[in-house]
């Protein structure tokens, strides 16, 4: 049996993909929690794992899968290191606001 | 002209030897520096009387002796001259410098830097036989320079004092006027006959074609500005403010006639240009006759014999201007003698009293200072002309010369001055020597106004510094004096030594019949002369003048017209023309331009980066969700941008 | 068609939710609501292999990560303490430049013939519902262990990085035992904290 199109026309995986990832952009700027920002960049991986499978999808190419699978994974391992940091932070000064952590400042 | 004599260098570079082993060894010398500036000058001198020979030799076209230094550029050479005009200004410049050095020995015996006073006056002496010796354009202009340089450093020599230091300064500006206007004259001599070298140029100087007059204005306002000639004469009053032994050498002796030499020299081109003897004739006759009458109105010794001087030059300009070359060089000659008698007699005055310069505070120096008295009255008929002494015999030459050449009205300008020269001189002599001594007097009788002005350092009186012995003073000045007396000797006749010693050296403009003849000119003269000094007699030196002599002092000082007080005015006028837009100027750069745009770019310079170094140190927040932010929003223009460029809309 | 307007919907409001709950727990569940909506709108792309992974990888480890870092940090006084807000006031405009920018090319990619008209031949040898189908495990396992092996290679040394990174971060150097005097000063002050925030 052939595939048959989707459904919905492209654009609309294109714009939903779009709108979190902005929704993620949004949540790493205006929250102060290093939580919070790190489950937001996860909204922002996850909004452009979606858009690779729709692609793939598209052009029924596997590549996209591949690549998506790798993302996850990757996303997987920054997501240790970042909340490794917040605890050593959280170790030596008992607050973890990221506002208080811009002693790199000129 | 090539050509070798020795003894040249040891004329020319003795008086440097002894300037810069005095500057070197000063502090080492202290007051044998003297004797090593005066041995320096005396030496030069001998070495000048030696070369007499070889000065007088030679054809007309190659008179001299000459002694070549070196070639700058192959084809221009440069050398030492030693011709019969030369000879005449470098003995009286080592001969009278060398009597005036022994008594400077004397003058500045209290003076504690007395080694740099004669490193200078050493260094004078050198500057100006580089100027006479020189056989080119290019030496005489640095000669020049170099005299001007000198007189700044001796003006100023006591330069704590702030009027000397500004007389200083006027004197050597005004020289750089006439040092430019010598430049012109040399770039167009240059431009029009492509030497510099005397044996070039006079030989070609019909080259200079319609240009003469012109090359022979710039000449002269050098000359003007070098000797005190109006309009460039403001300084010399003011340089009264030197040593009175540099008054002697530098303004009366010699720097002063640098510009009769100049003329002198450059005999051919005043020939060749009737417009140019006009200028020096009428611009020497008129110096003489301004100067005159101001010598009337002053009542500082030294400033008087300064008019006198600037008086007596005009005399002389006014006769090498007429072309009549022979009796300018003789009246420098004579005038040599008599000014430096007058001017180291005055020093003798001045040093005895104290310091003090007013005549109005003098009197009765005739027992306190006897050998002054006897010099300087020869001196003062000298200048006056009177028949006998050296004035006589070169004055009429000068006088006659200017009808002989067709300047009747010169003529007559100079025999008025003639008349004022007795009369100012004798009323010098007078006031100072004779009557009663008023130097006790309360200054407000005299009518003096301004308090007096002390020029002389006051340790010069300390005691225990000890006193130079008095003959150091008192010889130079005796033999000054008798050769204001006997100097006059060497014209009598018509083929006198003074003729011969200058045959082929000039030769002078057209004559023209002249309305007299000799012995009558010389009897007005005389006559004129007589009834100056009769006037000043009756004035100060009758008897009941001299015992009346103070109040008839102050009453003289109150009715003195404001415009000799204010020496015409001219000072006035050089300062609203020149000086002060020049100060304006000057302000105007250093107090509005320089801080605020020059140093206003700077800072602006500075401010603009300060600013963009705050703007970008505004980023550095340290923020870690403002740098998402900009890493996002960096991002994403990007993403614009490549999504444009790719042809996306 | 209803589903994936539907889905949109859960997948937005539960991001929107992520981003402005008020304690972190609450963002977790949300996070996970976001997963597990995800994995669905995967499978309607027929990619399920991938929605499996999601499941499994993200709401099964990375959550449970983030649960035991906020149960460690709450045991902290005041581990979310809020000083002033410091963020400079252009944040807000260069959000909405940021969004406009996004969205102008998400549509501008939108209207691509080669988007906008997605492919519906077989791929080689690979009809629906059959074993190698597109987006099965088969499929793509052969893909991932043949053509790209290298990047599956370095991927899991990416992992062994992360992990050896980890433990030099945040494993413990050497342990801190405080002395009984010790922490039962901290437990002293901890307590007085709490009760000072409690009064405010």
């Amino acid at each position: 049996m052939p595939y048959q199109a989707l459904a919905v026309p492209v654009l609309n995986y294109i714009g939903l993909s779009a709108v979190i990832f902005l929704i993620g952009v949004a949540g790493v700027v205006l929250r102060r929690n290093p939580l919070i920002m790190l489950m937001s960049i996860e909204l922002m991986w996850n909004a452009a794992n979606l858009l690779f499978l729709t692609f793939a999808r598209t052009s029924l190419n596997n590549a996209g899968h591949i690549f998506a699978f790798l993302v996850i994974t990757v996303a997987a391992a920054e997501a240790a290191i970042g909340l490794a940091i917040v605890v050593v932070v959280f170790r030596s000064r008992e607050n973890v606001d990221v506002d208080e952590i811009a002693l790199l400042r000129g | 002209m090539t050509g070798t004599y020795p003894l040249l260098f040891a004329i020319w570079l003795l008086p440097l030897a002894g300037a810069i082993v005095n500057w070197a060894f000063g502090p080492q010398l202290k007051r044998s520096a003297g004797i090593v500036g005066s041995a320096a000058v005396g030496l030069a001198f001998l070495a000048a009387l030696l070369s007499w020979g070889a000065a007088t030799q030679g054809s007309v076209a190659a008179l001299g002796a000459h002694q070549q230094l070196f070639s700058w550029i192959p084809g221009y050479d440069f050398g030492l001259l030693l011709d019969p005009l030369s000879l005449i200004w470098t003995l009286i410049i080592t001969g009278v410098g060398f009597l005036i050095l022994v008594y400077s020995i004397g003058y500045m015996w209290a003076d504690d830097a007395v080694a740099r006073f004669f490193a200078y006056m050493n260094f004078f002496v050198f500057a100006m036989l580089t100027l006479v010796l020189s056989d080119n354009f290019a030496g005489l202009l640095v000669g020049w320079g170099l005299v001007g340089l000198a007189s700044y450093f001796l003006i100023g020599y006591w330069f704590e004092r702030p009027t000397a230091v500004a007389a200083a300064r006027k004197a050597f500006v005004i020289n750089v006027v006439g040092d430019v206007g010598m430049m012109f004259a040399i770039f167009m001599i240059f431009a029009k006959i492509g030497s510099l070298s005397y044996g070039v140029v006079f030989p070609h100087s019909a080259a200079l074609g319609n240009w003469l007059f012109w090359t022979c204005l710039f000449l002269f306002i050098g000359a003007a500005a070098k000797s005190a000639q109006i309009p460039l004469h403001t300084w010399l009053p003011d340089a009264m403010e030197g040593p009175t032994p540099v008054s002697a050498l530098i303004h009366a002796a010699t720097m002063v006639t640098a510009g009769v030499y100049l003329i002198a020299r450059c005999w051919p081109l005043w020939n060749a240009s009737h417009d140019a003897q006009l200028l020096a004739g009428t611009a020497g006759g008129v110096t003489a006759l301004a100067a005159a009458i101001l010598g009337v109105a002053q009542w500082d010794i030294k400033r008087i014999l300064a008019y006198s001087t600037m008086s007596q030059i005009g005399y002389m300009i006014m006769g090498v201007g007429v072309t009549a070359y022979q009796a300018g060089v003789a009246h420098f000659f004579m005038h040599a003698f008599f000014k430096a008698a007058l001017f180291l007699g005055a020093g003798i005055v001045i040093h005895e009293l104290k310091d003090e310069q007013d005549i109005r505070r003098m009197g009765g120096m005739r027992r306190r200072a006897p050998v002054a008295f006897w010099a300087m009255l020869a001196a003062v008929l000298a200048i006056s002309g009177f028949p006998g002494f050296s004035g006589f015999y070169s004055k009429d030459p000068v006088i006659y010369g200017a009808f002989a050449h067709g300047y009747p009205w010169l003529g007559a300008i100079g025999i008025v001055t003639a008349g004022i020269t007795a009369y100012y001189m004798s009323r010098l002599f007078i006031v100072t020597f004779f009557g009663e001594s008023r130097g006790g007097l309360n200054p407000a009788e005299l009518g003096i106004k301004e308090p007096p002005r002390s020029l002389e350092p006051h340790d010069v009186h300390e005691e225990g510094r000890g006193h130079a012995p008095a003959w150091i003073m008192a010889a130079p000045v005796a033999v000054l004096g008798v050769f204001s007396v006997i100097a006059g000797y060497v014209m009598i006749g018509s083929d006198s030594p003074w003729a011969r010693f200058f045959a082929g050296t000039f030769r002078g403009g057209s004559l023209l019949p002249a309305p007299f003849n000799e012995i009558t000119l010389t009897i007005v003269v005389v006559v004129v002369m007589l009834a100056g000094i009769a006037l000043a007699y009756l004035r100060y030196g009758t008897r009941a003048a001299l015992a009346d002599a103070p109040q008839r002092l102050r009453i003289e000082t109150e009715r003195m017209p404001a415009v000799l007080v204010r020496l015409y005015y001219f000072d006035d006028l050089l300062e609203w023309l020149f000086v002060k837009p020049a100060q304006a100027l000057g302000a105007f750069f250093g107090r509005w331009f320089d801080p605020h745009l020059i140093d206003g770019a700077v800072r602006d310079i500075v401010e603009v980066n300060t600013w963009f170094g705050t703007v970008v140190r505004s980023f550095q927040t340290g923020l870690l969700r403002a740098y998402a932010l900009i890493v996002v929003f960096g991002a994403m223009c990007f993403a614009v941008y490549y999504a444009l460029a790719g042809g996306l809309r | 068609m209803i589903a994936f307007y539907v889905l949109a919907a859960v997948l937005i409001v539960s991001a929107v939710w992520v981003v402005r709950a008020s304690k972190p727990v609450y963002s977790v569940v949300a996070l996970l609501l976001h997963f597990a909506a995800l994995a669905i709108v995967y499978f309607t792309l027929s990619a399920e292999f991938i929605a499996i992974i999601q499941i499994i990888v993200y709401g099964g480890a990375i959550l449970m990560l983030f649960v035991f870092v906020i149960a460690l940090l709450s045991s902290g006084v005041a581990p979310f303490q809020s000083g002033p807000n410091r963020l400079p006031r252009i944040a807000v405009p260069a959000l909405t430049s940021v969004a406009i920018m996004l969205l102008f090319i998400a549509y501008a990619i939108g209207r691509v013939p080669a988007v906008t008209a997605p492919s519906t031949q077989l791929p080689l040898g690979a009809a629906v519902g059959t074993a190698n189908a597109f987006g099965s495990v088969s499929d793509f396992g052969r893909a991932l262990f043949t053509t790209n092996l290298l990047p599956f290679e370095i991927t899991a040394f990416i992992l062994m990085v992360a992990v050896i990174g980890v433990v030099l971060l945040a494993g413990d150097a050497a342990p801190y035992v405080p002395t009984r005097r010790r922490a039962r000063a901290v437990e002293r002050e901890m307590r007085e904290a709490v009760l000072r925030a409690g009064e405010e």
